[in-house]
């Protein structure tokens, strides 16, 4: 073990604890840290959609038009898919880019879930309305 | 001030830190765990929302349907006491949290990357399995 490997301040050079597979320095253990909760929380997300289609497409009974309940349920269902394929890669990303002491990735999924939520907001009011 | 605490700059320096860091990674790594435990709860309510669902539904018209419903919970289920016992054991090997034997410093992360890809893996089976099990209906 390096003499200069403590975890406040430096890093451990890979090799030691593999968490991702890249070559750098390991992060600060709490960055790595905050980064597998950013990922949990992505998947809590996802799990709240689910939950969402499942309530509309099975459990509360409403009389919606068929095809508006369907499709709010598929595109919520479709969304929590895109997050669960997203999230891991964007932790692997987050990590590799605080090994290498650069800049965190931008991402584009907190835009598309916002906007993913807000059409599936509006069709819902429309549906409501519409029947 | 009796002067029976003289101050030790020097030598008490990398002992508190020692301490403050451990401390530290204990509540770090602690809010990770909760944050797993969080998730895990949810998955496994979940699940159960789910498969009350196909219950009812399959008892109404028993068939096929109803096991394509299963089974992605069944998956699910298994999955999540593979995440339940990997996570307390790693939580004891590493003494809390606060130390892994292997780098001397506190688990980061705190479960192993395969159990991201597991837990992600399996939430995305569940949304698959939501979103067919209302295709032939």
């Amino acid at each position: 073990m390096a003499a200069g490997s403590d975890p406040s301040t430096g890093g451990v050079q890979t090799g030691d604890e593999r968490s991702g597979g890249s070559r750098g320095v390991e992060p600060d253990y709490r960055f790595t840290l905050a980064n597998e909760r950013t990922f949990l929380a992505w998947i809590r997300t996802a799990l709240a959609l689910i939950a969402g289609a499942v309530a509309v497409l099975h459990l509360v009974p409403l009389d919606w038009h068929a095809g508006v309940q369907l499709a709010i349920g598929l595109a919520l269902t479709g969304l929590a898919i895109v997050i669960t394929v997203y999230a891991p890669l964007r932790w692997l990303s987050v990590q590799k880019a605080m090994r290498r002491g650069r800049p965190l990735p931008m991402s584009a999924l907190p835009v598309i879930t916002a906007v993913g939520v807000a059409l599936v907001c509006g069709v819902v009011l429309i549906g409501s309305y519409w029947l | 001030m009796t002067g029976t605490e003289p101050r030790q700059p020097g030598p008490r320096r990398p002992r508190e830190r020692g301490v403050r860091s451990s401390s530290a990674a204990g509540l770090q790594a602690e809010r990770t765990l909760l944050a797993w435990q969080r998730t895990l709860i949810l998955l496994f309510a979940v699940a159960l929302l789910h498969l009350r669902d196909a219950l009812q539904n399959g008892g109404a018209q028993p068939g096929d349907g109803a096991w394509y419903r299963l089974l992605p919970a069944m998956v699910l289920l298994v999955a999540l006491g593979v995440l339940v016992v990997h996570l307390r054991r790693r939580w004891r090997t590493t003494d809390h949290g606060v130390h892994d034997d292997r780098t001397g410093r506190p688990p980061a992360p705190v479960a192993r990357p395969w159990a991201l890809v597991l837990v992600s893996a399996v939430s995305g089976v569940l949304a698959v399995g939501v979103a067919v099990s209302t295709l032939p209906a």
